[in-house]
């Protein structure tokens, strides 16, 4: 923008007449029309080209095909289903239509997404701390691991794990049991989870409800201080009155059956695979971005703080990382995004993603185009809104920073 | 007076409790690991599947009769990559020694191979390689003409490895001539649409940046596809080989992130240049060819390396169009029933050359960081 300001400057001429300043403009919106027209006639052009390369193959074009049932299988996914008028959300099944299986690898998208962005943080936090940490060994051990990551694709790490790892697991029958109830076998992964206990009373959820809203808001760093520490002491409050009241909630640890487990989160292989493959990926990717955040701060942070007398770790946590996390919010917004498109990897390993859905439903129907448009839509709407969303938080950051 | 490995021990092992703590967690399960990891690979580990697959990991299903031509292709572009090297690297001694050290254990891994022609043949590529190195960096008066051999060796080495036709690509030489292809085909089409979103007509800014901003926002597996599906149907009567459309799609994509960095670049030549230039009364053009670009494209040159490492990185995921790179050459070995239970041998040979040609070109870019900025 600068660079044109300043041609736009340079190239005014200081006494032109009003002719020659008309002849100008006339010149320039004739480009701007030229470049309008050009560019959509290279459109349409290259639709009619499509459409002739489609007739010929005796394909047309529309998107009817979404309303058909699908007829295929997938392994995991919930989709929107219409209980008579209402929507609601339902495991999906081989009799519902196209749309349905694609909202349903949309489901599986965000599900992987969502939980390697936040697994990718804090292990990417930890590994770029850890690049810069007092010790040797840890330094040399964090530094190995994001170069090796780093260099080497995205998909073989995938490909290892799911092959080289998951499927190298015992089956389920002889799966080890760890500590807390973990199963790890070559049919999927199941952890402990929270449920409802058998005798929870109303009162005594309502009251972990509250608790819980309490915290989240306890939790946002740019709210007002005080506000947050009432906050916090309210959500105390409510998880004590819940424990009087009978706690509504129990661990359930997944009980080991013939063919899998019961009980607890289970996860298939392949989302265990593709979710590993991401954090470990992401994770080296935004140890760089903390690393230079932290080494671009000016040394007298830290030599202020140990001038105040604060040990390292206290550095790190108080001083350190709070103002890390305020530079480093655009560009984790960026890997965010790469790490969501990257999900459209499972179809090397079979979990059923957007674009692995979509890839079956192609085959299935021969609508390749349509798909892929629809496809393309989704990704630059889910792209659209992370970075929103990181703009909006950095916004906020900001605004708190200065304020301070 | 304690001695310095003490000395040293007490300053970065066992500094504070905390990283005594994981010091004594850390030292007994990476020696552990180191142990496992050795016994394995020297007493479990059957390493001669390599030997029996090292072709198809190298060229794919490239004709046997036509070989050749493949090696010819790879001493053409050992050549090119050593005298890459040798304009950051001169005289570095352990970098010279990793060479020397990679050179040995590419040729004594295709002994392995029983394969005297091959082990030749690979002798022959170390050796371009060096004499590449050589003339970079020992013969400065040679470093003008890099470009142009580069761009008359990689059309060499490409026509040669074409001879029984594109379809017959595979393997790593498919990934790095794909790689090499790609980064050429971007930089001046990333250049242009740089250019394009920095321009004063506004079409032409909104056209150009609706083009970055989407790309940027779908993944490549997608775009890939959707190339490799619309070119049959704007060329029904052609047959367009699956690679050269592959070609395409990477471009397609890639130029959009080019044309970022080439951005950035744009924004750190200072605006003190431009002026200069306008006052001389140099016009559009001269001003972008003759002061601007070079400036900006020589601010960019590490970020576009590194860019080459993305590339190379997503090369894998050519197997959504039915191509064989090095990683889908290695998955086919895999799925041989002689060698199915050979997974980790296998990885560890991929993940080995990926790790070496990675670090390679990761290194070159940061060498390139610190030797162009001190020109400035």
């Amino acid at each position: 923008m600068m660079l044109q300001a300043t041609a736009a400057i340079a190239t005014a001429k200081p006494v032109a007449s009003d002719r020659q300043r008309l002849r100008l403009r006339l010149r320039r919106q004739a480009v701007q029309a030229a470049i309008v027209l050009a560019v959509a006639a290279l459109v349409i052009g290259f639709g009619f080209a499509v459409r002739r390369g489609l007739a010929k193959q005796g394909i047309d074009f529309n998107f009817g095909y979404l309303l058909a049932p699908a007829n295929i299988n997938l392994s995991e996914g919930v989709t929107v289903v219409f209980d008579g008028a209402r929507p609601w959300l339902d495991g999906f099944s081989s009799s519902d239509t196209n749309a349905q299986a694609i909202l349903a690898g949309l489901f599986n998208t965000l599900k992987v997404a969502l939980i390697a962005v936040v697994l990718a943080t804090v292990l990417g936090t930890i590994l770029g701390v850890g690049k810069l940490s007092t010790n040797f060994l840890l330094r040399k051990l964090s530094f190995g691991v994001i170069e090796f990551v780093r260099n080497t694709p995205l998909l073989i790490q995938l490909v290892f794990w799911y092959f080289a790892v998951m499927l190298k697991l015992p089956p389920i029958a002889q799966a080890s049991e760890w500590y807390a109830g973990v199963i790890a076998s070559r049919g999927g992964v199941y952890l402990p989870t929270l449920v409802p206990a058998a005798g929870a009373t109303p009162a005594a959820a309502v009251a972990l409800g509250a608790a819980t809203v309490l915290a989240v808001l306890a939790l946002i760093p740019v709210l007002d201080r005080r506000l947050r520490a009432a906050a916090l002491a309210g959500a105390v409050a409510a998880t004590a009155a819940a424990a009087i009241l009978g706690f509504p909630l129990a661990v359930e640890e997944p009980v080991r059956t013939r063919f899998g487990a019961s009980g607890g989160i289970s996860m298939t292989p392949e989302m265990a695979a593709l979710l590993l493959a991401l954090i470990v990926n992401g994770a080296a990717y935004l140890a760089e971005i903390v690393r230079g955040a932290i080494e671009a701060l000016p040394r007298g942070q830290w030599e202020a703080a140990a001038a105040l007398g604060l040990s390292r770790a206290e550095t790190i946590r108080q001083i350190i990382l709070p103002q890390v996390f305020r530079i480093v919010l655009p560009s984790f917004g960026n890997q965010y995004i790469s790490l969501t498109k990257s999900t459209s990897l499972g179809i090397a390993i079979g979990y059923p993603d957007l674009f692995n859905v979509y890839g079956t439903i192609s085959n299935q129907t021969g609508r390749n185009l349509e798909g892929i448009l629809i496809v393309m839509l989704i990704y630059l709407l889910l792209s659209w809104v992370i970075s929103a969303l990181v703009n909006f938080a950095n916004a906020r950051l900001v605004a708190a920073g200065a304020g301070r | 007076m304690t001695a310095w490995p003490l000395r040293w021990a007490r300053r970065n092992l066992f500094a504070t409790p905390l990283d005594g703590a994981l010091s004594l967690l850390v030292i007994p399960t990476g020696l552990w690991l180191i142990y496992a990891l050795a016994v394995w690979a020297c007493r479990d580990a059957q390493w001669s599947v390599l030997g029996d697959s090292m072709r198809v990991m190298m060229v794919g299903v490239y004709p046997a009769d036509a070989l050749w031509r493949a090696w010819t292709a790879a001493v053409i572009l050992a050549a090119l990559a050593g005298a890459t090297v040798g304009l950051v690297v001169k005289d570095d001694p352990f970098a010279l020694l990793g060479g020397a050290a990679l050179g040995i254990l590419v040729c004594a891994s295709l002994l392995a191979g029983r394969d005297l022609a091959d082990a030749g043949w690979a002798a022959v590529a170390c050796l371009a390689a060096a004499a590449g190195w050589l003339a970079m960096a020992k013969l400065p008066a040679t470093r003008r003409a890099l470009p142009l051999a580069w761009l008359l060796g990689f059309a060499l080495a490409g026509g040669i490895f074409a001879g029984p036709g594109f379809d017959a690509w595979g393997g790593l030489l498919l990934s790095i001539i794909l790689t090499i292809a790609v980064s050429a085909l971007t930089l001046p089409l990333g250049i242009l649409l740089a250019l394009g979103r920095q321009s004063r007509i506004a079409s032409l800014r909104i056209c150009c940046t609706a083009y970055i901003e989407v790309f940027r926002a779908v993944p490549l597996i997608l775009v890939v596809y959707w190339v490799w599906i619309v070119v049959p149907l704007l060329l029904p009567d052609l047959s367009v080989s699956g690679v050269v459309r592959g070609v395409v799609g990477y471009t397609v994509f890639f130029c959009a992130y080019v044309a970022e960095y080439v951005r950035s670049g744009l924004q750190a030549v200072p605006r003190g240049q431009v002026e200069a230039a306008r006052s001389l009364g140099m016009g559009t053009w001269t001003l972008n060819t003759q002061v601007v670009l070079p400036q900006a494209i020589k601010v960019v040159i590490p970020a576009l390396v590194g860019n080459m490492l993305d590339i190379f990185n997503a090369a894998t995921l050519v197997f959504i169009i039915g191509l064989t790179d090095f990683l889908r050459a290695g998955q086919m070995i895999l799925a041989d029933p002689r060698f199915g239970n050979l997974t980790y041998e296998v990885y560890a040979f991929l993940f080995l050359v990926y790790f070496a040609i990675g670090s390679l070109i990761t290194f070159t870019a940061r060498s390139l960081e610190g030797s162009l900025a001190t020109g400035r």
